[in-house]
């Protein structure tokens, strides 16, 4: 009981003094003492999370902030620097920010590598004046009242962070300081994306710029490290939307991923590296992500496939698909995972999709193109087959052939193109191509290959006589040799 | 017939008197001893450099030097012109084997010692000629304007510009200019159909008009002989006669060579492209090529490869003279020195090549 008495009278003592002498732990301050008056930025550093973890506006400013007497307060050998300018602010932030050990007295479990993630990124390289880098952390953070990334009212909250970004990004004035060719859209058409609307509706879950771009370490996206480098964008989709748990209130698969990894796309990307290959936003587009509708697939498919789609477009299948409401190539081709189309789909047998829609008693016409189209494909590819056969012989009996062989790949380029006109779905345009190219081209071949095979055999029947011939007549030679000696002899004996 | 020959031999020979070169060849003899079969590879050689010129003006007629053209021709040669594939094979063939016959006659001439005086220019001629061969070779070998024929001239005209002081002027006469181009091409193939030709043309005369002149050499030991010992037989008709089975013999391995291994034509050429793995010189020069690759990267303070192409240099004028510095054979003695160098040098030469063309 005495004990608590004499515990309870120091504390009342101790913030009696404070009281009395006009001070709160966060008026120990003295800078802030003075500035709280003027308002301004002492207002806005009242809801600083700094503020609020006991940091003094000398953590950024310098100075002395115990001391009451201004000039002592400001004073240069105390350090004070005034308001940090251009690069220095970044640096002042990273004081602490890049130091573990500074963040750790503070209680914050914030990584520390922002820094260095700023001064690798486009923003921390870059410059207009030549003076500053284009971003310092209070561009995005704000300088006073800076708050947890976590709390709504920060501008780099998740429903915020299109709003920051814009505040540069579509600014074409600003922009076109820098950059002029970079676009100054983006945030109008990610408002416009389904991200951009849910976004909107206040859903900190949907990707905005940072969640594709990065935060700190924002790269150009030409730049291989980038997030959004050709190679890099499906999977930076996929962080999300391969997650079944993140993506569980959207309703949509999570298997896109994994399906464009095994398409003839995904392939071409990921694993030859083609950059020109197709990824996530060739088709759904970037900033303006949203799942193409039935109506426009033939033309994001077509904005590659040209051919393709024109010839679609003007084959009888476009009206019967726009009937039925069925997506153009998506039908036939499936999405995300688009296989390499071979000859198996053409047809009417196993796995050829044509059959999907037409068979001996429905859509007959359909059924009965489909099958001698396919018919067509087989005695090309038979015909190219036996050609490369022969050539082959050839080749290994020694025989020049290269012409030949370089002829037959006007077979293939047929087949290449047979794989195009089958969109037009017309049977006399598909055996134009595969019968009037193709298959000239291999008969040729097979005609030739079958030539030089012929005259391998000729050469050595060839031989065969011509080596009896020189044989018989060296014989001969050798008995007429014999024969005078013989004579010279007799005669010198 | 006999008749037909007789009227126009006795034409000719009223006009030209060829009786008196019949007469000649007729007291020409060759002598007869255990070593006669090399007395051969000298008229061999002949045959094959006949076969070359006879093959070369077929091929002529369709080849087009140029770096575009050269290739193409060759190709078209080999499969649209009749019996084309034929002549490629034979000249390539038989450029091989003429090299051969010549390095084989070269080397008996060598060991019988027959450089000996009165022969000496008969030998430098006769060397000569190797060299010109050589060159026919190293110049025939791009013509076709492959890959591999492309790279082996680069890598070749690289060595000779290791030479030091004139390698580089060298290098420049060989390529026509600083790189294997289309002008190299022109170049090579300039020597090959006109130069070359010329100038082997007028050593094979002298060469042929000393041999007629001087006779055949008789080995050292029938010098000793009792005159009715010597045993010899007449150079016409029986040494001609002989030479002329082996010609069918040879013209017999030649087609034979030729349509069960035909010239092949590979890739053409590309200046950008990559060399060709295990890229390798002809047989006849890969034993300076091997040895080469063993020299270290310095000796002293001289390049390992130049000093090496330099020993060659050197070793090949030394062989070059060597009726000059062999006095003792031209004294009419026995010097086994020279036995054992050429032993030394044949040993040499087949056991680089072997190494070379298994490395």
């Amino acid at each position: 009981m005495k004990k608590l008495f004499f515990t309870s009278l120091t504390v009342i003592l101790f913030f009696g003094y404070g009281i009395l002498q006009g001070k709160t732990p966060e008026s120990s301050d003295q800078c802030f003492v003075c500035h709280e008056q003027q308002g301004g930025a002492a207002d806005l550093f009242k809801k600083d999370i700094h503020f609020q973890k006991g940091i003094s506006c000398a953590g950024c400013h310098g100075g002395n902030s115990n001391s009451d007497d201004m000039e002592t307060a400001m004073s240069k050998s105390a350090g004070f620097i005034g308001i940090p300018k251009g690069d220095v602010i970044s640096q002042r932030c990273a004081n602490c920010h890049a130091k573990k050990e500074m963040m750790q007295k503070y209680g914050s479990h914030l990584p520390t590598n922002q820094f260095d993630l700023l001064k690798e990124s486009v923003h921390g390289k870059l410059s207009t004046t030549g003076k500053e880098k284009i971003v310092q952390c209070i561009t995005c953070h704000n300088a006073h009242g800076i708050v947890s990334v976590k709390n709504p009212a920060s501008p780099v909250y998740p429903t915020n962070v299109p709003n920051t970004c814009g505040k540069c990004h579509s600014n074409a004035k600003f922009m076109q300081t820098y950059n002029p060719s970079l676009a100054v859209d983006q945030v109008a058409k990610y408002r416009t994306s389904v991200h951009g609307m849910l976004n909107a509706k206040g859903d900190p879950r949907p990707a905005e710029c940072s969640s594709c771009h990065g935060s700190h370490g924002i790269r150009a996206t030409a730049d291989t490290k980038s997030m959004v480098y050709a190679l890099n964008i499906p999977e930076t989709c996929s962080k999300c939307h391969s997650d079944a748990e993140y993506m569980a209130g959207y309703k949509i698969p999570t298997d896109q991923y994994a399906k464009y990894a095994k398409s003839v796309h995904g392939k071409a990307l990921l694993e030859k590296h083609d950059v020109g290959a197709p990824a996530c936003n060739s088709c759904h587009g970037n900033h303006g992500a949203t799942p193409p509708g039935v109506e426009s697939i033939s033309k994001v498919c077509g904005s590659c496939h040209a051919l393709n789609a024109d010839l679609f477009s003007s084959s009888p299948h476009k009206q019967a698909f726009d009937k039925e409401k069925l997506p153009e190539c998506e039908t036939c081709h499936s999405n995300h995972e688009i296989v390499p189309a071979t000859k198996a789909m053409l047809g009417v047998s196993g796995d050829a999709v044509c059959s999907k829609c037409h068979t001996e008693t429905k859509s007959t016409k359909g059924y009965l193109v489909a099958k001698k189209m396919r018919s067509y494909i087989d005695s090309l590819d038979a015909s190219e087959e036996m050609a490369l056969k022969l050539i082959n012989d050839a080749e290994q009996k020694g025989m020049e052939i290269s012409e030949t062989k370089f002829k037959l790949r006007d077979a293939h380029q047929a087949k290449l193109e047979a794989r195009t006109m089958v969109h037009s779905f017309n049977e006399e345009k598909f055996k134009e191509v595969v019968v009037g190219k193709g298959l000239t081209v291999t008969t040729a071949s097979i005609t030739e290959a079958k030539e030089a095979v012929d005259n391998y055999f000729f050469r050595r029947y060839g031989l065969m006589v011509s080596v009896l011939i020189i044989s018989i007549l060296a014989f001969a030679l050798y008995l007429y040799i014999k024969q005078i000696e013989k004579k010279q002899q007799t005669k010198n004996a | 017939m006999k008749k037909i020959f007789k009227r126009g031999y006795d034409y000719l020979d009223e006009r030209l008197h060829l009786e008196d070169l019949v007469h000649f060849m007729g007291k020409k003899y060759v002598p007869v001893h255990s070593h006669s079969i090399w007395y051969y590879f000298g008229g061999v050689s002949l045959f094959f450099f006949v076969v070359q010129v006879v093959t070369g003006i077929l091929l002529l007629f369709y080849y087009k030097a140029g770096p575009d053209l050269a290739f193409e021709s060759i190709q078209y040669i080999m499969s649209k012109v009749q019996f084309g594939w034929l002549i490629r094979s034979i000249h390539g063939w038989a450029a091989n084997l003429f090299i051969l016959a010549a390095v084989i006659h070269m080397f008996s001439v060598y060991f019988e010692k027959a450089y000996r005086k009165p022969r000496e220019l008969t030998w430098v001629t006769g060397m000569l000629m190797l060299f010109l061969a050589m060159g026919f070779g190293f110049s025939g070998y791009l013509l076709p304007w492959n890959e591999l024929a492309f790279f082996a001239t680069k890598v070749g005209s690289d060595i000779a510009g290791a030479v030091p002081i004139v390698g580089e002027p060298i290098k420049i006469l060989m390529r026509g200019g600083p790189d294997v181009t289309g002008a190299t091409l022109s170049r090579l193939f300039g020597f090959h159909v006109a130069l070359f030709p010329g100038i082997f043309t007028v050593v094979l005369g002298i060469h042929l008009l000393l041999i007629q002149r001087q006779g055949i050499s008789e080995p050292l030991h029938f010098g000793e002989l009792d005159p009715k010992e010597k045993k010899t037989m007449p150079f016409f008709p029986n040494f001609i006669l002989r030479d002329l089975l082996l010609w069918l013999v040879m013209l017999n391995l030649l087609a034979i060579l030729a349509v069960f291994f035909p010239a092949e034509l590979g890739h053409k050429a590309d200046a950008f492209g990559s060399a060709p793995a295990g890229i390798k010189p002809e047989w006849y020069f890969l034993f300076m090529f091997q040895s080469l690759k063993y020299f270290p990267a310095h000796i002293l303070f001289i390049e390992g490869e130049v000093l090496g192409i330099l020993l060659f240099g050197a070793a090949f004028a030394l062989w070059l003279i060597v009726p000059f510095w062999d006095r003792k054979t031209a004294r009419g003695e026995r010097n086994k020195l020279i036995t054992y160098i050429g032993i030394f040098v044949i040993m040499f030469v087949i056991v680089l090549t072997i190494l070379g063309w298994v490395a």
